[in-house]
C-alpha cells in the first residue's frame, strides 16, 4: 500500500482518481489545488504525487518545480491534448510521468502502478527481457525469439538508456542527453532515424511499434508490458 | 538659392559709404607730406580692404577705381592733375589698380563664405533640435500638434501649415499657424505629383510648397510662407517631418497589433476555459463508469454508455477546434520540422484508429522538411489517417506516403475504398456534411472542415483526389522548407 498526494481542482475528477486509487488498495490525500498540495506534502509521507496540470492559484508546472526542489518523489501529471510544448516543459522540470485527458481511469492507474514499481526498486536491476527480446547489457549482445540482432553502438546505446526504466517517458532532450551525452548538434530528427533503426530490427511492426512508443512532439516511451 | 545679408544695412549704403572713406583715407594722407609714395599706396590699399570686406564686392570695386584715382590725382606728379610723367609710375599705378581690385574680391569672397558657413551652422542646429523634437512625440496628435511651430522657427518663415490625406486620400490641412492663406492648387500639385514649388511672397521671402517624402511616396504637404532660410533646409524640414509622421504610423500600428495579439490570448484563455469546462464532466463520468465497471463488472448498459461517452467527448473535441479555428485564437507556432517526424507523431497519435487496417508507410525523404505548426499539421494528418479506416474496408490497406515535387511537399493517405464522387470532393469539407453511404458511420462530419483549416492556416492546400489503389487520396500540400 502506498501514499498518494492529489491535487486537481475538478471535483468529480478528483473523486474519479480517488477512487480508482483506492481501489487499488493506495491511500490517497487530496488537495483542492497546488497551494494546498504542497502544504499537504510537508507533511511527508508520500510515495507518489498525482497533479492536474491547469489549477488557480500554484498550478502543476509550479507545483512540479517545487516538489523537485525538496524530494525525488515520483510525479504524475494530468495534461490536455495538444499541449506538447507543456508536456515537455513539465518533464524536463522534473515530472516523471504523464497522462492526456481525457484518460481511461484503467491507464491512469497503470501508469501509477509503474510509477510506484519504478520508486520501490529505485536504481535495481534494469530490465533485460520483454517480449521475446533478450539484453545483456554486459556483453552488450541483443537477440530476439533466440536470433542474435546486431544494433549499431548507438542503436544499443537508446535500448540500454531506455531498459533502466520501464514504462518511462522520455524528451528527446533527455534521450539525447543520456545517449550522446550532449544535446548539441543533435537533432530530433537524428534520434528519431536511430529509433527507426532500432524498431526495425526488434519490433514486430516497426510502423506500430509496441514497445518503443513515439509519444508525439514529446519524445519517446519504452513501455515493456 | 535666397539668402539675406545681415549685418551691414541695405546693401546701397556701401557706395557712399565706400567713397567717403576713402576721401576721408586721402585727406588723412595729405596733411602728411613726408610719406614716400608707396606708403601712400599700401595705406590707401588697406582702406580698399576695409571697404572691401564690410562692404562686400561692389562698394570695394568703388573704393579701388577711387583710391587709383586719387594716388594719381593728388600723390602721383605731376600733382593735381590725371596724367602720369614718369612712365614707371604707370606701371606702379597700374599693379595698384589691380592690387585693389584683387584685394576687394578676395575679401568679397572669404566675407560671404563665412557667412554661408554660419548660416549651415545655423540650419543644422534647427534641423537637429527639431528631429529630436519630433522623436519625443510617440503619437500622431502630439507630433502634429507642435510640429507646425518647430517648422516655423526651423525655417525662419512667417506660416506654416502641414498638410496630409484623410480617410478618402483628399488632401486636408491638418495643422497650420496662424491663419495661414496659401493656393490650394500648389499644395495638390505637391502632393500628388511631387512637384515643389518656391514663389516671391508679399510677407517677404519666399512662399513654398514641398511634398512631405515618405520613400518613394508622398505623405502630404508643407506649405511654409515668407521663407527666410534656403530651400534646401526647407526640403530638409519636409524630410524630416515626413520620417516622423512615417514613425508614428508604425508606432500606431505596433500599438494596434499588440491590442490584436491581447485579445487574441483572451480568447485563446477564454476558449480554453470553456473546452475544460465541457470536457471535464464528460470525462468525469467516464472515469465513474470506469470505476464502477471495476467495482461491480461491466454490463452491455455499461458499456454502451462509456461507448456514448467516448463519442460525445469526440465531439466536444471537435466543436471546441472548430470554435478556435474560427476565432482566431488558433494561431499556428512555427517550427521547422522534417515530414517523417509529422507522419509518425500522426501514426502515433491515431494509430488507434487504424488497427483494423493494413497500415503501409512509405519512408518519408530523408531531411525534407516543411515549417508549420507541429501540433496542427499532426491533427491534420490525423483526421485524413481517421478518415482512410472509417470509409475503407476494414483489413485493407492504407498507405501513407511523402513526395516532393518542385518546392512543394506532398503528404498523401490513399485507401482501398469507394473514394469519393468527383462532384462531392468539394462538399465533403462542409461542416455537417456527411455523403450518403456514410450515414451508418459515427461523427458529425467535421474532420475534414477541420483539417482543411488547419492545413490553410499553415500555409498549404488540402484536396481529396482519386488514389492509384482505387480508393480516395487525402493529399496535403505544403511549402517546401529551405534546406
Amino acid at each position: 500500500m502506498s501514499r498518494i498526494l492529489l491535487a486537481d481542482d475538478e471535483p468529480a475528477i478528483r473523486k474519479v482518481v480517488r477512487d480508482a486509487l483506492e481501489r487499488e488498495g493506495h491511500e490517497v490525500v487530496s488537495a483542492i489545488d497546488g497551494r494546498e498540495a504542497l502544504d499537504r506534502f510537508d507533511d511527508g509521507g508520500f510515495d507518489l504525487v498525482v497533479t492536474d496540470l491547469a489549477m488557480p492559484r500554484v498550478d502543476g508546472l509550479e507545483l512540479v518545480k517545487e516538489i523537485r526542489r525538496r524530494s525525488p518523489l515520483p510525479i504524475l501529471v494530468l495534461t490536455v491534448r495538444n499541449e506538447e510544448r507543456e508536456k515537455v516543459r513539465l518533464l524536463d522540470e522534473g515530472a516523471d510521468d504523464y497522462v492526456t485527458k481525457p484518460f481511461g481511469v484503467a491507464e491512469l492507474v497503470a501508469r501509477a502502478r509503474a510509477l510506484l514499481r519504478r520508486g520501490d526498486s529505485a536504481r535495481g536491476p534494469a530490465l533485460s527481457r520483454f517480449g521475446d527480446v533478450e539484453v545483456d547489457v554486459e556483453s552488450r549482445t541483443v537477440r530476439k525469439a533466440g536470433r542474435p540482432v546486431h544494433l549499431t553502438p548507438l542503436e544499443f546505446e537508446i535500448l540500454a538508456t531506455m531498459l533502466t526504466k520501464p514504462g518511462a517517458v522520455w524528451t528527446h532532450r533527455q534521450l539525447m542527453a543520456a545517449v550522446w551525452g550532449t544535446t548539441a548538434g543533435v537533432t530530433n530528427d537524428t534520434l528519431r532515424v536511430h529509433m527507426g533503426g532500432l524498431r526495425r530490427k526488434l519490433e514486430d511492426d516497426p510502423n506500430r511499434p509496441s514497445w518503443f512508443r513515439t509519444e508525439p512532439w514529446v519524445g519517446y516511451r519504452f513501455s515493456p508490458d | 538659392m535666397s539668402r539675406v545679408i545681415k549685418g551691414s544695412g541695405p546693401r546701397w549704403v556701401g557706395y557712399p559709404a565706400a567713397v567717403v572713406a576713402v576721401g576721408a583715407t586721402i585727406g588723412l594722407l595729405r596733411l602728411f607730406p613726408q610719406l614716400n609714395e608707396s606708403s601712400v599706396a599700401l595705406l590707401l590699399l588697406l582702406a580698399v580692404f576695409f571697404c572691401a570686406s564690410i562692404w562686400q564686392s561692389g562698394p570695394g570695386v568703388v573704393a579701388a577705381l577711387l583710391a587709383t584715382l586719387g594716388f594719381n590725382f593728388f600723390f602721383l606728379p605731376p600733382l593735381y592733375t590725371f596724367t602720369v610723367q614718369d612712365p614707371r609710375n604707370v606701371a606702379a599705378l597700374f599693379v595698384f589698380l589691380v592690387s585693389g581690385l584683387l584685394i576687394g574680391r578676395l575679401s568679397a569672397i572669404s566675407r560671404r563664405r563665412l557667412e554661408l558657413l554660419e548660416a549651415e551652422r545655423r540650419d543644422l542646429i534647427a534641423l537637429t533640435q527639431l528631429s529630436q523634437g519630433f522623436l519625443a512625440d510617440t503619437n500622431r496628435e502630439s507630433l502634429l500638434g507642435v510640429a507646425a511651430d518647430r517648422l516655423r522657427q526651423a525655417l525662419q518663415c512667417r506660416e506654416v501649415a502641414i498638410l496630409l490625406p484623410n480617410e478618402k486620400g483628399e488632401l486636408a490641412r491638418r495643422v497650420e499657424t496662424g491663419g495661414i492663406a496659401f493656393r490650394e492648387e500648389l499644395a495638390e500639385l505637391a502632393y500628388r505629383q511631387g512637384n515643389s514649388a518656391a514663389l516671391p511672397s508679399e510677407l517677404g521671402g519666399t512662399d513654398i510648397y514641398l511634398p512631405i517624402p515618405v520613400g518613394l511616396q508622398r505623405a502630404g504637404t508643407l506649405v511654409a510662407r515668407g521663407l527666410q532660410s534656403s530651400e534646401r533646409m526647407a526640403e530638409a524640414c519636409a524630410l524630416l517631418l515626413g520620417l516622423a509622421v512615417e514613425r508614428e504610423r508604425f508606432l500606431g500600428l505596433a500599438r494596434a497589433a499588440e491590442e490584436t495579439r491581447t485579445s487574441d490570448q483572451m480568447k485563446s484563455t477564454l476558449l480554453a476555459q470553456l473546452a475544460h469546462d465541457l470536457k471535464t464532466p464528460v470525462a468525469a463520468a467516464r472515469g465513474a463508469i470506469e470505476n464502477w465497471e471495476a467495482d461491480s463488472g461491466g454490463s452491455e448498459a455499461s458499456r454502451a454508455a462509456a461507448a456514448q461517452l467516448d463519442a460525445l467527448g469526440r465531439r466536444v473535441a471537435e466543436l471546441m477546434d472548430l470554435v478556435r479555428l474560427d476565432s482566431g485564437a488558433a494561431r499556428p507556432r512555427v517550427e521547422r520540422v522534417t515530414c517523417a517526424e509529422i507522419v509518425e507523431a500522426a501514426v502515433a497519435r491515431f494509430g488507434e484508429a487504424l488497427a483494423g487496417h493494413s497500415l503501409y508507410i512509405e519512408p518519408p525523404p530523408a531531411n525534407l522538411a516543411v515549417e508549420v505548426d507541429p501540433a496542427q499539421m499532426t491533427e491534420a494528418l490525423g483526421h485524413g489517417l481517421e478518415n482512410a479506416a472509417r470509409y475503407s474496408p476494414p483489413g485493407s490497406t492504407i498507405q501513407v506516403s511523402v513526395a516532393a515535387v518542385d518546392d512543394q511537399v506532398f503528404f498523401r493517405v490513399a485507401d482501398r475504398g469507394k473514394g469519393v464522387p468527383a462532384g462531392e470532393r468539394d462538399r465533403i469539407f462542409e461542416r455537417f456534411v456527411r455523403l450518403e453511404d456514410a450515414a451508418h458511420l459515427p461523427g458529425i462530419g467535421l474532420g475534414l472542415s477541420i483539417a482543411r483549416s488547419l492545413v490553410e492556416l499553415n500555409g498549404g492546400t488540402l484536396r481529396i483526389g482519386d488514389a492509384e489503389s482505387g480508393g480516395a487520396l487525402f493529399e496535403i500540400a505544403l511549402p517546401r522548407a529551405a534546406a
